[in-house]
């Protein structure tokens, strides 16, 4: 009897401790990034990182301006938005309303594969399908563009999006659908009108969600954007080179020496992509609890 | 066997209807004559084909995977099961409610305006639909005063009336009632049992219900069905007092359901 106590206990704690080690180990990485984060500005000034318009992390005197990249992943993620939102919510409503119970079993596999695929592969097919074709449709100079990356990237974000979105769509119940055709209304008029205003707010977190999967993408915007660290405009900056900040710390992490002023200032980048990724996050899992759907006392 | 009405102008006539979900025949062979203005109640014990019987009146039924329909359904003297009948405007002229309130996640004004917009009514029509229609679902007194809160605030009765209202809001002339008390309580049960009768006067209801107390106090007319089959129909003193058919009054006296 004491035994299996032991046991349950054992067990317990063993679990316990598993989750423990989940959340200390985000703390470590939390208190070493913004550590070596923060010790930029001993020597650097905080305000020159945060509106400098240039990097130039090896000229004499070394400027960190966060600006340029700041920008270049700002342009990459609202294009990859502008392009994956609208098919992504599009593909949802398919599988959620529309497709019949077969291709919706062969539908959501497919895209389920898709979130499979590695980032180097897509990086690789931009390079080699994307950016070549971009260059001669378009006619630019060069194909690594912010463009590049935004088509790359929203095809990266798409499962995020449809998933969750068909999520949402799917648990909007039954019977409000019924109650609005049993109106008179049209199926689309239904989908339009009720299910998906019904749906918002897991839609909203979907679209949240799938920007911080975009924000946070590093191989594949390398890959296809040029790496450029220059502010770019706006929209014409969609069709030059950008450098998002995290193909900035991947590309010059390794060559840097340890401890440098240019090390610490990667590290501050990392806690600015940290932070925005943190906050996209709990502003997504914010939206989906305050407006869960809820059929409210009466049910 | 076939059912014949009293006397009233025949709202919606049922012939020879049988219907199957895949391969199970649900339906067999109804006719049936519901008298226009007035309560048509269908009774029976669980599964046997009453409310899908319904849902033949709406064309629901076109929404579920394989079912098939045979058979014909007048309703007004136009068969609804023919191809120029387009179901947007049958289902605009025959409302339902449903066995649990279902309103939209929107405001009450919302949820009432929505029928009559997609309709295609203007604005100001619209203002002055959304007061009568809740007036007729005798909900206007409770609800005036917070037309733009969400309308999954109210309690269960008041979503139910919500949803009779927004059915009146397009301005049928046939409701359908998917057993619409069986989720709500005794009080709230006899405020829409009220409502019903009133109704009546300017609609023709015909009301699936398990409470056979319920189809006694409002109905005029009550059908009985038992395994897919119409077993009797005719007026509710009758069916409850003096039943023609054994099964019926087995039923009606609790022996089995």
């Amino acid at each position: 009897m004491s035994n299996r106590k032991y046991q349950e206990k054992a067990i317990e704690s063993l679990l316990c401790l598993s989750g423990v080690t989940a959340v200390v180990i985000l703390f470590l990485i939390c208190i070493f990034l913004f550590r070596d984060g923060l010790a930029l500005f001993q020597n650097y000034s905080f305000i020159d990182f945060l509106i400098g318009t240039k990097w130039y992390p090896t000229s004499q005197p070394n400027q960190f301006g966060l600006l340029p990249l700041l920008f270049g992943s700002i342009i990459v993620t609202f294009g990859a938005i502008i392009f994956s939102v609208p098919l992504g919510i599009a593909v949802a409503i398919y599988i959620a309303e529309l497709a019949g119970e077969k291709e919706a079993d062969v539908l959501k596999p497919l895209v389920e594969i898709l979130a499979g695929i590695p980032s180097v592969v897509y990086g690789f097919f931009g390079l080699v399908v994307l950016v070549p074709l971009l260059q001669n449709i378009l006619d630019l100079p060069t194909g690594q563009t912010a463009l590049a990356g935004s088509i790359m990237l929203g095809i990266m974000a798409l499962p995020t999006i449809i998933s969750m979105s068909e999520d949402a769509i799917s648990s909007v119940p039954r019977s409000i659908k019924d109650g609005s055709l049993a109106l008179g209304s049209t199926e689309w008029q239904t989908i339009n009108k009720v299910i998906l205003p019904a749906a918002l707010s897991g839609i909203s977190a979907a679209v949240m969600l799938g920007i911080g999967r975009a924000i946070g993408e590093t191989m594949t915007v390398m890959m296809v954007t040029g790496n450029t660290a220059i502010i770019p405009g706006f929209p014409d900056g969609l069709f030059v080179p950008v450098r998002t900040m995290t193909a900035t710390i991947a590309l010059e992490m390794g060559e840097v020496p340890q401890g440098s002023e240019h090390f610490y200032a990667l590290f501050a980048i990392g806690s600015v992509l940290f932070i925005t990724t943190f906050i996209t996050n709990i502003v997504a899992e914010y939206i989906k609890k305050k407006y869960k759907f809820n059929m409210g006392a009466g049910q | 066997m076939s059912g014949q009405n009293n006397g009233k102008q025949t709202e919606i006539e049922v012939r020879g209807l049988n219907l199957w979900y895949g391969n199970n025949h649900a339906l067999h062979n109804i006719s049936i004559d519901i008298p226009k203005n007035s309560v048509t109640a269908l009774i029976g014990p669980s599964g046997c084909g009453k409310s899908t019987f319904l849902r033949c009146l709406n064309r629901m039924n076109d929404l579920v995977k394989n079912c098939r329909i045979e058979g014909n359904v007048r309703i007004d003297d136009k068969d609804i099961y023919s191809k120029e009948v387009d179901v947007v405007d049958l289902r605009k002229r025959v409302g339902m409610v449903f066995q649990k309130p279902n309103p939209f996640p929107m405001s009450i004004r919302d949820n009432i305006a929505y029928g009559p917009k997609i309709h295609g009514f203007s604005k100001n029509e619209i203002d002055s639909i959304i007061e009568d229609a809740l007036r007729s679902g005798a909900l206007w007194d409770e609800v005036a005063d917070r037309l733009s809160t969400s309308a999954l605030n109210l309690s269960g009765g008041q979503q139910q009336r919500l949803c009779i209202a927004r059915t009146l809001a397009v301005k049928p002339e046939v409701i359908l009632f998917d057993e619409p008390c069986s989720a709500l309580d005794p009080i709230s049960t006899s405020k829409i049992e009220e409502l019903i009768m009133e109704l009546k006067k300017k609609y023709t209801i015909v009301i699936v219900t398990h409470n056979m107390q319920q189809a006694a106090r409002i109905s005029d007319n009550t059908a009985f069905f038992l395994t897919g089959d119409l077993i009797e129909y005719g007026k509710t003193d009758q069916i409850f007092e003096n039943p023609k058919m054994k099964p019926t009054e087995d039923y009606i006296t609790g022996r089995f359901g």
